[in-house]
C-alpha cells in the first residue's frame, strides 16, 4: 500500500485530509451529471469537520471519495499523507480497512450478529484473532457506554444504543479518519446531543479527524468547522463557533 | 470473518431453512432414485447371483442373462473337452405357470440344477435339504414362492406340500431364501433331469452351460478357449452383469425415466437454492457493502459467500442421504421397490450438490463483485 504505511493516529499535527480538483461525473453522454466540480478543501487532524449544505449539493459524493468507497474522475485526495488517486482498488480497500472508520446514517449493523460481533468486524477484517478481536470490542462497547450489552443484538437496542454500537464499531481499530454520514439522523435530540458529544471528543484524540455530513442543524455546534457545499463545490469552510453559536437550538 | 459468515446465514432462519429443505429435497430426489434405479440394476442380475458360476457358456447371440436360446445337450460336451476347464454342467431356467390350490395360476422361474452336482444351488437354504431335490417330483422353492403360491391354502404353503408346475405334481422339499430378481418371479429349483419335465418339451432345452476353469487357469483364458473352440460365447459372471445392465440402458425406457426425476432434482435444487441464495444475497447486500466500506476486499467476500453456500449444501446434503438411507432400509427390509446404493450415488449426488451450490454461489458471488461500496452511504 503506497504511502499509507506510516500513517496513524498520533503521528502529526497538520493536515488530514486533502482534497485538491476533485471532479466526479456519474454517468455518460447526455445523461451525465457532474457531482463534484472541482472540489478544493483542507480537514485538520484533531478537529470535527462538518460538511453541510442542501440535498443534491455534492456532500455524500464527496464523503465517498474521501473514504475511497468511490472512484473520482480527476483531482487528487490525500488522507493522511497517502494519496487515494495513487493507489489500486484492493489497495484502497485495504487503506480503508486499517485507516479509517465508518458511521453510517443507518447503522448498518449486521441484525443477527451480537453487539460484540459487530464491532468486532473491522478487527477481523485486518486479521486480529477472534477471541482478542472480541475482547477489544468488549472493551470500546464500555467505552461508548454500552456496559454489560455486548451479547444484544441490534434489535434489542434503542436507536440510541444502535448507534453507539456503530461508533464503537468505527473506532475499535483505531483509525486515523472517522466518516460519519447523517450519524443523527435517525436518533431524537437527546441520543443526537450525546452521539454527538461522544463524535467531539474521538476528534480530539491526537492525530485523528473526524468529518461528519449531516444537514442536522441541531449538531452543528459541536463542529470545530464547517465546509458549506454547493451545487458540487465547497463554497466556504469557516470556523463554526462565530456563526452557529446560536445554532444550539 | 468465516464464523460470521455462517452467523448471518444461519440467524436467518426463513431463508436457511428454505435452503436447506431445497437442497434436502434435491439431495433426496437424487439420491434416492438413482438408489432405485440401482435397485433395478442389481434386480437383472437376479440369476447371476441366485445360480453362481464362475463361467457362464451361452448361445453367442445371448447378451444378458435374462434372455435364453436353448443350446444343444452336446454343447455341455463340446465345452468339457475344451482345454483348461475344470468342470461344465447344464443348467435349465424359464418361466413357466404354477397352479395355486384355489386354481389361478402364478409364474416361476424354474431353475433346473445339475443332477450330480447341484451346482448353481441356492446360498442358503431355510428349511429342508438341497439333497432331496434328487426325490422324485421334488422341488425347494424360495421365501416369495410362499407368498405367492399360497393362495386358496388355510395355511402357507411349506415343506411337504403339493402344486402344479405346466400340469405336472410338485412336491416342495425345501424352502431356500433367494435375491429378488427383474421379473420380480420366486424361484423354483429341481433337479436338471426335473426340470426338463416340469418344462413343455421342445427341441433344444439347455439354458445355460456353467463353467469352472480347472486349477490355476486364469478365468479369461478359459472363456476366450470357449469361445474360440465351441462358437459359443462365455462370459464371467462380471462380465455377464455388465452385459446386461448394458442391454437394459439400450433397450429399456427405465435409465430415460429415472434420469429424467435425476435431472428434476438437480434442477429443483438448483432453482430453489439458487432463487433463495440470491434472496439471501441481495437482503443481505447493504451489509456486504459495508463490509466492503470497512475493508473487506471481494477475495475475503467470495470466501464468505462460498462458504455460506457450500456450508448450507453440505448440511442438505447429509438430511437428504439420511433420509434416503431410511427409506432406503425401509425397502431393503419390505424387500419391495427395488433399491440399492452403491458408492457413486452419493459420491455422484455430493458432487451434484456442490455443482448446485457453487451456481448459486456464483449469482451471489457477481452480485457482491458489482457492488460499489459507496451503496452505504445512499440512504
Amino acid at each position: 500500500m503506497r504511502g499509507a504505511a506510516a500513517i496513524g493516529p498520533g503521528t502529526g499535527t497538520g493536515t488530514a485530509v486533502r482534497v485538491e480538483r476533485v471532479s466526479k461525473v456519474f454517468g455518460r453522454g447526455e445523461a451525465a451529471v457532474q457531482a463534484l466540480k472541482g472540489v478544493d478543501f483542507e480537514a485538520r487532524q484533531g478537529e470535527l469537520l462538518m460538511i453541510v449544505g442542501p440535498s443534491g449539493c455534492g456532500k455524500t459524493t464527496l464523503l465517498s471519495v474521501i473514504a475511497g468507497t468511490l472512484e473520482f474522475n480527476d483531482g487528487n485526495v490525500t488522507v493522511f499523507g497517502a494519496g487515494l488517486h495513487g493507489m489500486t482498488r484492493s489497495e484502497v480497500t485495504a487503506f480503508r480497512g486499517r485507516h479509517i472508520g465508518f458511521i453510517f446514517q443507518s447503522f448498518n449493523l449486521v441484525p443477527t450478529l451480537s453487539a460484540v460481533e459487530n464491532v468486532s468486524i473491522p478487527l477481523l477484517i485486518n486479521g486480529v484473532a477472534r477471541r482478542e478481536a472480541e475482547a477489544r470490542s468488549r472493551a470500546m462497547l464500555e467505552k461508548v457506554g454500552l456496559v454489560g450489552r455486548g451479547g444484544d443484538t441490534p434489535l434489542q437496542l434503542s436507536g440510541g444504543q444502535q448507534q453507539r454500537v456503530a461508533i464503537a464499531r468505527a473506532l475499535v481499530h483505531e483509525p486515523s479518519l472517522v466518516i460519519c454520514d447523517e450519524p443523527t439522523s435517525a436518533l431524537d435530540r437527546e441520543n443526537g446531543r450525546r452521539v454527538m458529544e461522544l463524535m467531539h471528543e474521538v476528534a480530539r484524540a491526537p492525530g485523528r479527524c473526524v468529518i461528519v455530513v449531516t444537514h442536522d442543524s441541531r449538531i452543528f455546534r459541536f463542529a470545530d468547522r464547517m465546509a458549506e457545499m454547493d451545487d458540487g463545490r465547497v463554497a466556504r469552510v469557516h470556523e463554526t463557533h462565530e456563526t452557529y453559536e446560536a445554532g444550539d437550538h | 470473518m468465516y464464523r460470521i459468515a455462517l452467523k448471518m446465514l444461519f440467524a436467518d432462519r426463513g431463508k436457511y431453512v428454505m435452503l436447506l429443505s431445497g437442497l434436502t429435497f434435491a439431495t433426496l430426489l437424487m439420491t434416492q432414485q438413482a438408489g432405485v434405479f440401482a435397485g433395478i440394476l442389481e434386480w437383472t442380475k437376479g440369476n447371476l447371483k441366485n445360480m453362481r458360476a464362475p463361467l457362464w457358456v451361452v448361445d453367442p447371440k445371448v447378451e444378458q442373462v435374462n434372455e435364453v436360446k436353448a443350446l444343444r445337450d452336446t454343447d455341455v460336451s463340446r465345452v468339457r473337452s475344451v482345454p483348461g476347464v475344470g468342470w461344465a454342467v447344464p443348467m435349465y431356467w424359464g418361466i413357466l405357470q404354477a397352479r395355486l390350490a384355489d386354481g389361478t395360476f402364478k409364474p416361476v422361474q424354474l431353475v433346473g440344477l445339475d443332477n450330480a452336482t447341484m451346482v448353481g444351488r441356492p446360498a442358503r437354504m431355510v428349511a429342508g435339504r438341497i439333497e432331496d431335490l434328487r426325490l422324485p417330483n421334488a422341488v425347494v422353492i424360495d421365501e416369495l414362492a410362499i407368498q405367492r403360491l399360497s393362495r386358496g391354502r388355510p395355511r402357507p404353503i411349506g415343506v411337504g406340500d403339493l402344486f402344479e408346475i405346466n400340469d405336472r405334481e410338485a412336491r416342495i422339499v425345501g424352502v431356500c431364501r433367494t435375491e429378488m430378481s427383474f421379473f420380480g418371479y420366486p424361484y423354483i429349483f429341481a433337479t436338471y433331469d426335473q426340470a426338463l419335465q416340469f418344462a413343455p418339451r421342445v427341441r433344444k432345452m439347455l439354458s445355460y452351460i456353467l463353467v469352472s476353469p480347472a486349477e490355476g487357469v486364469p478365468l479369461a483364458t478359459v472363456a476366450a478357449r470357449i469361445e474360440k473352440e465351441t462358437g459359443l460365447r462365455a462370459y464371467t459372471e462380471e462380465d455377464f452383469g455388465v452385459s446386461t445392465v448394458r442391454w437394459f440402458f439400450r433397450n429399456t425406457g427405465i435409465p430415460t425415466s429415472f434420469g429424467m426425476t435425476i435431472l428434476l432434482g438437480f434442477i429443483v435444487g438448483v432453482a430453489v437454492a439458487g432463487q433463495t441464495f440470491y434472496a439471501f444475497i441481495l437482503e443481505n447486500l447493504r451489509h456486504f457493502g459495508a463490509l466492503k466500506a470497512m475493508g473487506a476486499g471481494d477475495g475475503l467476500l467470495t470466501r464468505m459467500v462460498v462458504l455460506q453456500a457450500f456450508a448450507v449444501g453440505l448440511i442438505g446434503y447429509g438430511i437428504g442421504l439420511g433420509v434416503t438411507v431410511l427409506i432406503g432400509s425401509l425397502f431393503l427390509k419390505k424387500g419391495m421397490p427395488p433399491f440399492s446404493m452403491p458408492w457413486f450415488i452419493p459420491v455422484g449426488t455430493l458432487a451434484a450438490i456442490l455443482v448446485i451450490c457453487a451456481i448459486a454461489a456464483a449469482f451471489g458471488i457477481r452480485r457482491i463483485r458489482q457492488l460499489e461500496p459507496a451503496i452505504v452511504f445512499r440512504g
